[in-house]
C-alpha cells in the first residue's frame, strides 16, 4: 500500500483557537461626556460597581468542581465616535481611580477595534453574518431590501407602496416581534448610517454586539483569531490612542480575555443598547469553528455554555447616569 | 439544546443545485475567482487547483420558518436555516447550491432564533418528520409558500451575478439548468443508491440513499458535480441543435465549445469517499463520460471538417 | 438581441405582431423569449393561446417579479404548452419560444429602483439565454417604457445589444401620436438621454412598423371604383409625406403589415397553414412579417439613416 498524501492548504481551512476564562467581566464603558464629568464620576462609577463585581465574581465560583474559576475584567473606551484626552493621560487615572475602588483592570480596549482592526473590518465581516430571524411564512425568498443597515426583533409594519393601478393600499398593520408572547415589543436597531461620501458610521450597540463576540472568543478573519491581547511593556502610555495596542493587558497575571461568557456592569442608562445588543447577537451567526472550539473546551471542562451566543452575555444595570 | 456537537441525526437531507455559465468574455483566474466568491469578509474562499481549478464560496444562510413541501399535502412545518454556496468550476461555470438538513423529529414549538444559528444548514420539524413524503415533496416541487430551496440557491446566483467583476459577456449562449436532490438515509445492511431523471424544463432529480450520518455538505458535493456534467453534456448536445452540417455556421457554433467547455469533464474530482461509487453507476447506465466523448469526437471531426482548405484558399495561399 | 415594441396608442396591433415575429424567428431556430412588460393589460397568454398559463401565474407573474415577491418570473415553454394545434407541431430545427407572462390580473405599477434592478438581472439573464428577447410595452408613456429605457442605460447591460420597434396605425392621427411618442418632450429620445444613453445611438436603434395599412395595389382592393381607388391612392401618399415630416419616413421603417382580418379578429399566431391549408390569411401578410423577423438581425437595416 502507497501512502501518497496530496493537501492544499487554501483547500483545506483552518480556524485557530484562543485561550479561554469562565466570565469575561467589563467594569466600565468610558465616553466622552464621562470624562467631561471628571475622576469623581470615574469614582462614582467604581465605587457603585465594585459589589455587583464581586457578585459575579461569587456566581462564577461556584462551578462543578469547585476550582478556582478564571475570571478577566476589561475596560473600553471609546475612541470611535469622539476622540478625546490621550492613553497617556487617561489610563493611568482609570487604573488609579479603579485601585482606589479595590478593583483591578486586567484589559483595556480601544472602541475604534471593534470596528477595524489591524487593516481587518471586522464591524463589516460581522454585518455579513447577520441572518435575520424568519418571521412565520418565510419560505426562502428573501426581502428585497434586506441591506438597510436596520435589524428588527420581528416584522415591521408595512410600507405603503404605491399599489398597482386600480388596486387597493393596504391598510395599516402593526408590527410584530417575533418570538413575542402574546404581546410585542418590537424593536428595530439602526447598525449604520452612511456619510454622503458612503463612508459607514457603525452605530454604538452594533459595535458592542462585536465587542462582546470579542470577549466570548467567537470572532475570527480567515481562521485567525481577531483582538488577541498585546501585553503592556511598561513605561508611558502613548499620546496618541492610534500608537495604543487594540487590546492590551494591563495585568500580567491575568486570566485569559475571552470567556465562555461575559457579564457587564453599567448604569442603566445603557440598557436600550444593550437591548439592540441582543437582538443583533440573536441573528447573527458566528464562525463555526470558534463555536465548536468553545463547546468542546467547555465540555471537557464541564461548564456548560448556553447553545445561543445571546444567552452567554450578562448585564448588571446599577442606577445613575 | 447542547450546540452543534450532538445534533440529532438526519431523517433527511436535500438541496437543489443551479448551474450556470458565467457570463463574462474571459474565464476568471484563480484569484478573480476568490474576489468574486468573497461572500463574507471574515471567511476564505477555498481554493483548490488540482485536478482542476475549482473555488468554493463560504456558506452562507438564510432563515426559513415554513411548510415543508410533502408528495401527500400533510402540512409540517419547519423552522431553522438552509445553507447556500457557490462554486466555479476553471472560472466557468458557477453553480450556486443551497441545501438543508432535516432531523426525524424537534421540539412542539419554536425556539429563540440563536439556538438554530448555532446550528447552521438544519431546519427542524415542529414535531415529527414524515422523511419519505417530504422527499417526494422536495423533488416534485411544493405549493406556494412552502420550503423552496430554489428560490434560495437562486437569490445568491443574483447577488453574485450583480457583482461588478461580471461583464455580461458570454462567449456562448446556453441555458441553466436546476438540479433537486433529496437523500435518505440507508438501512444498515443496505448499499448507498443514486436515481437520476431528467424532467422537463431543464429539471433534473436526484433520490439517493446514503449511509447515516453523512453530512450534507458530502452530498451536496456529489450533487453539484452530478449538475456540473449534467449541464456539459446538456449544453454540448444543444450546440448541435439548429445548425445544418457542411456550412460554415458550423465552425461558429462549435468553436465556443472547444474553447469554453471540453477541458471541463472531470468527474468526481471532488467527490469523497463514501459517495464516488454512485458515480460509477452512472457511468454504466446510461454512461456519462460515454456520451461526452463520442460528442467530444463529434465537435473534432466536424472542426477538422472545416479546417480543411478549400482549394481556392489554397491557391490564394500559393505565392 | 434585446427588441422592445412600443406604441403610443392601443390597437396598433403591437402585441400580435410583435408575438408573431417572435414566433417566426423561433420557426428559424433562434431561442426566443416573449417578455409581457403591457402591464396594464397583460395577455400575451391568450395571443399565444395557452390558457392554463393564465391560472397559474397569478402570483409569479412578472408583475409579482418586478416587485419582489418571486424570486422568479413564471415561464411558459410555447410549443409544449400552447392549445393551438399548428403551434403544437412546431417544425423539426426551430428554437425554443418561452412567454414570460405578466400577472393575471395585474396592473401597471410604479416601478422602484430595486424593480429596476430586478428588471435588469432578468433581461441580462435571458440574453444569456436567448438569441432573441422580445419586450412587449405597455402603450404610451409607461412606466414600462421608461423602467427598460433606464435597464438598456444600466451599467450592467453595457454589453447587451438592443433595438426598438414603434407601431402605429397608418392614419394621420397614429402617424403623429407615433412620432410624438419618439420625438416630443419626454418621449423615448428625451427621457432616454436623460436616463444616460447616447441620444444618436438609440435614435439609431429605432425603427417604424406600419400596422394595419391598406394596400391600394393588393388584391384585396382590386374591385373598389377607380375613384374610391384614386382616393386611396392619394389619401396614402399624403399620409407618406406626413411621416416624413414627422421623421417617421420610409428610410426608419422597417415593415409594412397589411390590414390582415386574421390579425385584427384573432389576435394570434398566422401560420403557413393559415395561408396554405385554410386560406384565412393573406401570403402578404405571412411575408411581410418574414420580413421584419428576418430585418429585425440585419444590420444593414439600422443605425442612422
Amino acid at each position: 500500500m502507497t501512502g501518497a498524501v496530496f493537501r492544499e492548504t487554501a483547500a483545506d481551512p483552518r480556524t485557530q483557537a484562543v485561550p479561554l476564562s469562565h466570565l469575561s467581566l467589563e467594569i466600565g464603558h468610558l465616553y466622552l461626556e464621562d470624562f467631561e464629568a471628571g475622576p469623581a464620576q470615574l469614582r462614582r462609577h467604581f465605587a457603585q460597581v465594585r459589589p455587583w463585581a464581586e457578585a459575579a465574581r461569587a456566581t462564577a465560583a461556584a462551578g462543578p468542581d469547585g476550582r478556582r474559576p478564571r475570571i478577566s475584567t476589561c475596560f473600553l473606551v471609546d475612541d470611535y465616535f469622539t476622540r478625546f484626552s490621550s492613553p497617556a493621560e487617561l489610563v493611568p487615572m482609570l487604573l488609579a481611580e479603579a485601585d482606589r475602588a479595590g478593583l483591578v483592570i486586567d484589559y483595556l480596549a480601544r472602541e475604534s477595534s471593534c470596528a477595524v482592526t489591524g487593516g481587518t473590518p471586522v464591524a463589516e465581516a460581522v454585518a455579513g453574518r447577520i441572518v435575520e430571524s424568519p418571521p412565520p411564512g418565510s419560505y426562502g425568498p428573501r426581502p428585497p431590501a434586506a441591506e438597510t443597515g436596520w435589524l428588527a426583533n420581528g416584522e415591521r409594519s408595512p410600507v405603503a407602496r404605491a399599489p398597482q393601478a386600480m388596486q387597493r393600499a393596504a391598510a395599516w398593520q402593526p408590527p410584530a416581534e417575533t418570538a413575542a408572547r402574546r404581546h410585542s415589543v418590537f424593536l428595530d436597531a439602526e447598525l449604520w448610517s452612511e456619510d454622503p461620501g458612503g463612508r459607514r458610521l457603525w452605530s454604538c450597540p452594533f459595535l458592542a454586539a462585536v465587542w462582546q463576540l470579542a470577549r466570548l472568543g467567537l470572532l475570527r478573519a480567515a481562521g485567525e483569531p481577531v483582538l488577541v491581547p498585546r501585553a503592556h511593556t511598561g513605561g508611558p502610555f502613548p499620546d496618541d490612542w492610534d500608537d495604543l495596542p487594540a487590546l492590551i493587558r494591563l495585568n500580567p497575571r491575568a486570566d485569559p480575555f475571552a470567556a465562555y461568557r461575559t457579564c457587564s456592569v453599567l448604569p442603566s442608562r445603557f440598557l436600550p443598547v444593550e437591548h439592540a445588543v441582543r437582538v443583533i447577537l440573536d441573528q447573527t451567526e458566528v464562525d463555526r469553528a470558534a463555536l465548536d472550539q468553545v463547546a468542546d473546551r467547555s465540555a471537557r471542562e464541564r461548564t456548560p455554555v448556553p447553545a445561543s451566543v445571546a444567552d452567554r452575555i450578562s448585564y448588571v444595570f446599577y442606577a445613575g447616569p | 439544546m447542547p450546540p452543534a456537537a450532538s445534533a440529532p441525526a438526519a431523517a433527511l437531507l436535500c438541496g437543489e443545485v443551479r448551474t450556470h455559465l458565467l457570463p463574462v468574455h474571459q474565464a476568471l483566474d484563480i484569484r478573480t475567482a476568490a474576489q468574486f466568491l468573497g461572500l463574507r469578509a471574515d471567511e476564505r474562499v477555498l481554493l483548490s487547483e488540482r485536478p482542476n481549478l475549482y473555488a468554493r464560496s463560504p456558506d452562507t444562510l438564510t432563515g426559513v420558518d415554513c411548510p415543508l413541501p410533502t408528495a401527500d399535502g400533510a402540512r409540517t412545518r419547519a423552522v431553522g436555516t438552509v445553507a447556500a454556496r457557490a462554486a466555479l468550476t476553471e472560472g466557468r461555470v458557477l453553480q450556486s447550491s443551497a441545501h438543508v438538513t432535516l432531523p426525524a423529529a424537534g421540539p412542539d414549538r419554536r425556539r429563540p432564533w440563536g439556538e438554530y444559528l448555532v446550528r447552521p444548514g438544519v431546519a427542524e420539524p415542529v414535531g415529527k418528520l414524515p422523511p419519505d413524503a417530504v422527499a417526494d415533496g422536495v423533488l416534485g416541487g411544493g405549493r406556494p409558500g412552502d420550503l423552496d430551496l430554489g428560490a434560495i440557491a437562486d437569490g445568491l446566483l443574483t447577488r453574485l451575478l450583480r457583482h461588478p467583476l461580471i461583464d455580461h459577456r458570454p462567449p456562448l449562449r446556453s441555458r441553466p439548468t436546476r438540479l433537486r436532490w433529496a437523500a435518505l438515509p440507508a438501512a444498515p445492511d443496505e448499499e448507498p443508491s443514486l436515481e437520476f431523471t431528467l424532467a422537463e424544463d431543464h429539471l433534473r432529480t436526484v433520490r439517493l440513499r446514503v449511509p447515516e450520518g453523512t453530512p450534507a455538505a458530502e452530498v451536496a458535493g456529489l450533487c453539484d458535480d452530478l449538475a456540473l456534467h449534467d449541464w456539459l453534456l446538456t449544453t454540448v448536445v444543444r450546440l448541435f441543435d439548429g445548425i445544418r452540417p457542411d456550412t460554415p455556421a458550423v465552425l461558429a457554433a462549435l468553436r465556443p465549445a472547444v474553447d469554453h467547455l471540453l477541458h471541463l469533464w472531470m468527474p468526481r474530482a471532488r467527490v469523497t469517499g463514501d459517495l464516488a461509487p454512485l458515480w460509477d453507476e452512472l457511468e454504466t447506465r446510461p454512461g456519462f463520460t460515454r456520451q461526452w466523448e463520442t460528442l467530444v469526437r463529434r465537435i473534432r471531426d466536424q472542426l477538422a471538417l472545416h479546417a480543411i482548405p478549400s482549394p481556392h484558399r489554397e491557391a490564394e495561399l500559393t505565392p | 438581441m434585446l427588441v422592445f415594441a412600443a406604441s403610443d396608442k392601443g390597437g396598433t396591433g403591437r402585441s400580435v405582431t410583435s408575438a408573431n415575429l417572435a414566433y417566426q424567428r423561433a420557426l428559424n431556430g433562434d431561442h426566443v423569449a416573449y417578455v409581457d412588460f403591457d402591464f396594464g393589460s397583460p395577455t400575451a397568454a391568450a395571443v399565444f393561446d395557452v390558457p392554463d398559463a393564465v391560472r397559474g401565474t397569478r402570483e409569479r407573474g412578472l408583475h409579482s417579479y418586478l416587485e419582489g415577491r418571486a424570486t422568479e418570473p413564471a415561464v411558459i415553454d410555447v410549443w409544449r404548452r400552447t392549445e393551438n394545434p399548428v403551434l403544437r407541431a412546431w417544425p423539426n430545427q426551430s428554437g425554443r419560444l418561452v412567454l414570460f407572462p405578466g400577472d393575471a390580473g395585474g396592473g401597471e405599477f410604479a416601478t422602484d429602483e430595486e424593480a429596476l434592478e430586478r428588471c435588469v438581472d432578468l433581461l441580462l439573464r435571458l440574453n444569456a439565454e436567448f438569441d432573441v428577447i422580445m419586450v412587449d410595452l405597455s402603450a404610451g408613456r409607461s412606466y414600462a417604457v421608461d423602467m427598460v429605457l433606464a435597464a438598456t442605460a444600466h451599467p450592467r447591460m453595457r454589453h447587451v445589444r438592443s433595438r426598438w420597434l414603434v407601431f402605429h396605425r397608418w392614419t394621420r392621427q397614429h402617424v403623429i401620436a407615433a412620432s410624438g411618442l419618439v420625438h416630443d418632450e419626454h418621449g423615448i429620445l428625451d427621457s432616454g438621454v436623460a436616463r444616460g444613453h447616447d441620444g444618436d445611438a438609440l435614435r439609431g436603434s429605432i425603427r417604424f412598423v406600419r400596422a394595419a395599412v391598406p394596400d391600394p395595389d393588393s388584391a384585396l382592393w382590386s374591385r373598389v371604383s377607380p375613384a374610391q381607388a384614386a382616393w386611396m391612392q392619394s389619401t396614402d401618399e399624403a399620409l407618406r409625406r406626413l411621416a416624413a415630416e414627422y421623421a417617421i419616413g420610409d428610410s426608419v421603417v422597417l415593415g409594412v403589415v397589411p390590414l390582415e382580418p386574421i390579425l385584427q379578429w384573432r389576435e394570434q399566431m398566422i401560420t403557413e397553414e393559415d395561408v396554405l391549408a385554410t386560406q384565412i390569411a393573406n401570403k402578404e401578410t405571412l411575408k411581410a412579417l418574414e420580413e421584419i423577423a428576418r430585418k429585425l438581425t440585419d444590420d444593414t437595416c439600422w443605425g442612422r439613416p
